[in-house]
């Protein structure tokens, strides 16, 4: 009890004191998993949008392909994207094996089907005449998707937040195509397997709350943007 | 009869529940309100989503202003932006009253200055003033087929397609809501398409009717004569002529055609003939259409010479039924025919169930048509 009471103390320490490599990893964290998330947004958002709107043969074998994908594991992920990136792989060339591009890249792999799956999902529950009266009010295809995306606005937003968290807590992809380089490649998930394997608990207990900081912020700001809308329209409502 | 706006010429549409849609012609023609009545799965709404190129057909023209729609190189997003259309859902998107009435404006890149004044008409006339801010979803049903209305109406379409827009909204509202949409089609001379299932509402609102019946058009023509003279036994019930009588034409003479009645009831015995105004051929299978409107009661016997009516019929009261303001006379004539009467004369006449009863009819009210 002792040792965990020590660990926040110093944690908290850590943290106020503004520990450089600590915020370093910080930093770090929220770039990769920034970038992982704002790139399967475009890409998962569309597709979830475009399969979930339109009846076509092989639909059901794409979503199977596409729910799997969402249960994606991490190390698994890691596996494809460092058989790709390793010097003699098909995108050795690039040399960007032990990088953050190799961990956005990773990251960009778990997240992509998690908002197409969960987008996917949600544009169903979406009355399917809406799109037939965007059509008849003369939107071409790319208005009736912009007008069908802001009707999903909400269900989408939870996407976010579904891809945003099975990113920012995994860590077997990052630490595989990261390598865990100290100053380099280190991430919060990384680092605190890194400090409990050193039995550094103060710092693991520290990274662990920056961590769970930074989830709770992000998700905290995506519910408010999600509920505003619900929460003005109630009060017009019972006003 | 103005000029065409949206023609249908042989339209076949095939669905795999075995339904066809089969339309040999219709015609909705400029500042005319055509009403396509039937009943439900009868094709109506079909024809509304073939006419705003929301489905293809399987082969047949459809002709707007004249110009063929129908083909692979037809740009469909601007015909759709000639055309609104009112579901019988209001179909409001997740966003205010006021950006939902602006949303085919701002799908056409149009500014509402340029609309205001429609604006202004359309809100003042359908009680929106208030709404605007609003959620949809705070709305009543009738309030939101208001909003779908304005959203419609606003885009200034050359044609307006309603495919049953007061069918989901509650009795009081509805009423309302059709009395102002009359007026604003009535006032903007507004082309439009109007599927209804309810005769009534399609007798208050259209020019012409198109009755249609598992995807095939029974009867087409100006309402009036739809309503009076229908071609056959579905168009006369559907719309609301309780009493079809089948018999043989006897003679005719100065087109008046004097008809045996089939009885149904060889107990009474009661004279059986009915004078019809028609030129139908003597020995033709025929069936009388008789409005329940048409037929008046009488408690004595009146003396022929004193009355218009040809038909002077006696029959027994079998049944009264109560119809909201009027009540509803079933009479045994040998054959049943229906009349519908006031409470007033209900009580003057002192009706009652197994009463005798003489029910006159002019052969000019009796429409005849072939069987």
């Amino acid at each position: 009890m002792e040792l965990i009471w020590e660990g926040i103390k110093k944690a908290f320490i850590l943290i106020f004191t503004g520990d450089r490599e600590i915020f370093g990893i910080l930093l770090l964290t929220i770039r990769v998993s920034g970038i992982a998330v704002i790139i399967s947004m475009i890409l998962g958002i569309p597709v979830g949008l475009v399969i979930g709107l339109n009846n076509f043969r092989g639909k059901k074998f794409i979503i199977s392909i596409i729910n799997t994908g969402m249960g994606l594991p991490p190390v698994a992920a890691g596996l494809f994207i460092s058989l790709f990136l390793w010097r003699s792989g098909p995108l050795g060339f690039l040399s960007i094996m032990y990088t953050p591009t190799a961990m956005t890249i990773a990251q960009i792999l778990i997240a992509s089907p998690i908002i197409s799956g969960v987008t996917l999902a949600a544009v169903q529950q979406i009355n399917p005449k809406l799109k037939y009266q965007a059509m008849s009010l003369g939107a071409d295809r790319w208005q009736i998707l912009w007008i069908l995306i802001k009707e999903a606005k909400l269900p989408t937003l939870a996407a976010i937040m579904a891809g945003f968290g099975g990113i920012i807590s995994e860590v077997g992809a990052v630490m595989m195509v990261g390598g865990n380089i100290r100053g380099q490649t280190r991430v919060l998930t990384t680092a605190t397997v890194q400090m409990v394997r050193m039995g550094n608990f103060d710092i693991a207990i520290a990274l662990v709350i920056i961590l769970l900081f930074l989830t709770f912020t992000v998700n905290l700001a995506l519910t408010f943007i999600q509920q505003r809308e619900n929460i003005t329209w109630a009060q017009r409502f019972w006003r | 009869m103005g000029s065409k706006i949206l023609e249908i010429v042989k339209l076949v549409k095939n669905y795999e529940s075995k339904f066809k849609l089969d339309i040999d012609y219709l015609c909705a023609h400029e500042n005319k309100i055509l009403a396509l009545i039937g009943p439900n799965g009868s094709g109506k709404s079909t024809i509304i989503r073939l006419a705003n190129l929301l489905e293809k057909p399987d082969s047949g023209n459809i002709f707007f202003d004249g110009v063929q729609i129908i083909g692979s190189d037809i740009d469909k997003v601007s015909i759709r932006r000639k055309i609104s259309v009112v579901f019988q859902e209001p179909l409001l998107f997740r966003t205010s009253v006021y950006n939902n009435i602006l949303l085919g404006l701002s799908i056409r890149k149009q500014k509402l200055s340029d609309f205001r004044d429609s604006f202004d008409f359309l809100i003042k006339k359908l009680k929106l003033q208030k709404l605007l801010r609003r959620n949809p979803k705070s709305l009543s049903g009738g309030e939101q087929q208001r909003v779908a209305l304005a959203r419609a109406l606003i885009l200034n379409p050359r044609l307006l397609l309603l495919d049953e827009p007061l069918a989901n909204i509650d009795q009081i509202s509805r009423e309302e809501l059709q009395a102002d949409l009359l007026d604003i089609l009535k006032d903007t001379g507004r082309s439009t398409i109007y599927v209804t299932h309810d005769r009534d509402e399609a007798m208050i609102l259209a020019d012409d009717i198109a009755v249609i019946n598992e995807g095939r058009i029974e009867q087409y023509g100006n309402k009036n004569e739809v309503f009076r003279k229908p071609v056959n036994e579905f168009v006369a019930k559907f719309i609301g002529i309780e009493t079809l009588l089948e018999g043989t034409v006897i003679e005719c003479e100065n087109n008046v055609c004097k008809v045996k009645i089939n009885k149904n009831n060889d107990n009474l015995n009661i004279d059986s003939i009915i004078f019809a105004v028609s030129d139908a051929l003597p020995g033709t299978q025929a069936m009388l259409a008789i409005r329940p409107e048409d037929i008046t009661l009488y408690n004595n016997e009146v003396a022929q010479e004193l009355l218009s009516a040809m038909n002077l019929l006696t029959g027994i009261i079998t049944d009264i039924r109560d119809t909201g303001i009027l009540k509803k006379i079933e009479i045994d004539c040998g054959f049943k025919i229906i009349s519908f009467v006031t409470r007033n004369s209900i009580e003057r006449l002192e009706l009652f169930t197994g009463k005798k009863i003489i029910a006159g009819i002019k052969a000019s009210s009796i429409h005849l048509f072939k069987k």
